[in-house]
């Protein structure tokens, strides 16, 4: 299995993920919706899987191996979300935006290489960073939710409704980045010596952290304006590119430990 | 309800006057920038924290204060306003919002050595006001305590208040937090990190510190074996007059799996004859000689045969990427392009070492990446090595790390390891938890 695969995998979990996002619409069962976006996930998660055998290491390393996991979580944390709520519009979100990072990696492909280098050769680096492909994909359905929020805001039936739900999204996304970088500090201990650098990955992770931490307290009081607090959200999703991708680009972090190859 | 602990919330912040209780966000706002713009006279009258100057004891002893006064703050004046707004949202979260402001500048600009002098920083704006090390800054410091300080009154707060079983996740999160970012501040003054390079077969006791002083510990490192696995060897097609190697928006390789293959690089097929994992290259001016050689400082070599691009002839070759005695070895395949074989990437290194220490005990241990060795207070990692030999490296470089405040700041993440999974978990107060309030 190589990337070369990839295009074929992806195409035929894109179209079960359409048809559940269209499902949703029609059906008012959420069953149908459901099993065709299992279906998609079953299909993606065979591809990761086969690359993992072939590489004969996780495919955690590079920037279009994460892209690979982040497109799986969306629909994962979209169906999730879906369930629980009973948002229709979720499922379409969630489908586009892992065509999004699916198409990016279809234009950019990566360079298919087994090497780990022996930095990575630990039993930290896959949980570290599954966990936050995890989170992403999370705090990527709530800002989705965010931007529909700002966008339709005064045709709103139940506005109320909305902010809880990226209550929840951002409570559990953000323990799921909590969990990533207290796992990374630990396994920078054993690696470099230090739990804590403030290498600029480090850096944009911790100010995505208090990013979130502003929604969260902001949220506690009564008080708080809903238009604010998604505001808050799509400003600390911004830091959260920057630290996924963005640091890659900065001249401030060109020395970093964390550049993706 | 006052009782309860919840700060009346302010009824329309424009309709009141500034620092007219009860406090809301604007006057959180002022406090944390007051609190970030105290640090920057600091910073501008005395530059720079030094870390040395609050090592062991004057960290303890800050922290107790910090601590004692904390807690005095909170049972000595539990009905003061100010100390109440302290240790509530309102305070709170632009105090983070200022902290994720420094952590942003921190995140865009280059930042500099601790130790750095002042020449080597670049002469702009930004130096004066500390932001080129951004982390020993008064600011940042300054404001970093400050949450710290809200950070114990809210943990104190709760507990006045009827608790429930939400408040198990509050303390974890909240006062691991405390436990976390205070022990890591305060404990960074007595970080100690040191290097050292021990050839193979030769013993060390001297260690090089961060600002290039040498101190001498009570143990010694001897290191028996250096030993280094690399990657099987790749093949690749590389531009003979860039070297570059192709296609150039996605290099293209092989990694060697055994002989007799046929692979496609880069559009050019090629047939794998031999491998010699152990070989001597002679090279005369007509002929290059690959004959198998165990021995130090021998190289890999792989015979290959192509199809020339121009006159679509046969052509055979050794390809090999040299070591610190032979020259690497190209096989050309047309006018403009050449199979080659990039230095192997390392796969693992470890050195075998024997440890003594000064009450007499010698032991034997293995150093590696991600697996560092604990002896008496230092943490010995492996740190790199001296790659001049390439795989034939017979000299490790150990890092020794000493971090007295580890296990406070390990027990905070512990907490908030809690905490998050708690959060997780639990997921925020419903409404329906808000009307039993």
């Amino acid at each position: 299995m190589n990337w070369d695969s990839f295009i074929y995998f992806a195409i035929a979990s894109l179209l079960f993920w359409a048809m559940g996002a269209a499902a949703a619409y029609k059906y008012r069962n959420k069953t149908i919706p459901a099993l065709l976006t299992v279906a998609g996930l079953l299909i993606f998660a065979l591809f990761i899987a086969g690359l993992w055998h072939s590489l004969e290491r996780p495919p955690l390393r590079t920037m279009g191996e994460t892209r690979l996991w982040y497109a799986f979580f969306l629909p994962v944390a979209g169906l999730l979300t879906y369930l629980r709520w009973n948002y229709k519009w979720i499922l379409s979100f969630t489908t586009l935006l892992a065509a999004v990072f699916i198409v990016v990696n279809i234009t950019k492909p990566d360079i298919h290489n087994k090497a780990l280098m022996p930095a990575l050769q630990s039993p930290w680096f896959a949980p570290h960073v599954i966990i936050y492909m995890f989170s992403y994909a999370i705090l990527g359905a709530a800002t989705l939710v965010a931007l529909y929020y700002l966008i339709r805001e005064e045709k709103i039936g139940n506005p109320d409704r909305l902010v809880q739900m990226t209550d929840e999204l951002v409570y559990a996304g953000t323990a799921c980045i909590t969990l990533g970088m207290l796992m990374g500090a630990i396994w920078a201990k054993e690696a470099w010596g230090h739990y804590w650098s403030w290498d600029p990955k480090e850096t944009w992770a911790a100010a995505t952290w208090l990013g979130y931490m502003v929604y969260i307290h902001y949220r506690l009081k009564k008080n708080a304006s809903h238009k604010m607090s998604m505001i808050i959200l799509l400003f600390a999703f911004l830091l959260l590119q920057i630290c996924w991708y963005g640091v890659n680009y900065l001249p401030s972090a060109q020395q970093s430990i964390h550049t993706y190859s | 309800m006052a009782g309860k602990g919840q700060s009346k919330q302010p009824v329309g912040q424009s309709e009141m006057r500034i620092w007219e209780h009860p406090w809301g966000y604007r006057e959180g706002f002022i406090v944390a920038a007051g609190i970030a713009f105290s640090g920057l006279l600091l910073q501008l009258t005395v530059g720079n924290i030094q870390p040395a100057l609050f090592a062991s004891p004057v960290n303890s002893i800050f922290g107790a204060l910090f601590v004692t006064g904390l807690t005095a703050v909170h049972f000595l004046l539990p009905k003061n306003r100010t100390v109440r707004w302290l240790g509530g949202v309102y305070a709170a979260v632009p105090a983070i919002a200022v902290l994720l402001l420094l952590c942003i500048i921190l995140g865009l600009i280059p930042q500099f050595p601790h130790n750095s002098s002042n020449e080597q920083l670049p002469p702009t704006l930004f130096t004066p006001l500390g932001w080129y090390r951004m982390t020993t800054s008064w600011p940042f410091v300054l404001l970093c305590f400050y949450i710290l300080f809200i950070l114990g009154l809210t943990t104190l707060k709760r507990t006045g208040q009827k608790q429930s079983w939400r408040d198990i996740g509050f303390y974890l999160n909240h006062l691991g937090l405390f436990l976390a970012l205070g022990g890591g501040l305060l404990g960074s003054a007595d970080l100690e990190r040191l290097t050292m390079s021990v050839n193979e077969g030769e013993i060390a006791w001297r260690a090089t510190n961060q600002s290039g002083e040498i101190k001498e510990l009570s143990l010694a490192i001897q290191l028996d074996t250096f030993l280094i696995e690399e990657y099987p060897p790749r093949l690749v097609i590389i531009e003979n007059e860039t070297g570059r190697i192709l296609p150039a928006t996605r290099p293209d390789s092989y990694q060697f799996e055994e002989v007799g293959k046929t692979v496609q690089i880069a559009g050019v097929t090629m047939e794998i004859l031999d491998y010699l994992p152990h070989a001597a290259l002679f090279r005369d001016s007509t002929f290059l000689n690959v004959v198998p050689m165990m021995m130090e400082g021998a190289t890999t070599a792989i015979k290959v045969r192509v199809n020339n691009a121009e006159d679509n002839q046969p052509v055979e070759g050794w390809v090999s990427n040299g070591s610190y005695l032979f020259p690497h070895s190209t096989l050309q395949v047309s006018g403009n392009r050449s199979i080659a074989m990039p230095p192997q990437e390392i796969k693992r290194y470890r050195s075998y070492v024997t440890l003594y220490t000064e009450k007499g005990t010698a032991r034997q241990a293995i150093i590696e990446v991600n697996r560092p060795l604990p002896v008496e207070d230092w943490i010995i990692y492996q740190y790199s090595y001296d790659d001049t030999k390439g795989k034939y490296a017979d000299s490790s470089v150990f890092e020794l790390v000493r971090d007295p405040w580890l296990k406070v700041v390990y027990t905070g993440i512990c907490m908030l390891m809690a905490g998050a999974l708690f959060l997780f978990v639990a997921g925020p107060k419903k409404k329906a938890d808000e009307k039993d309030k």
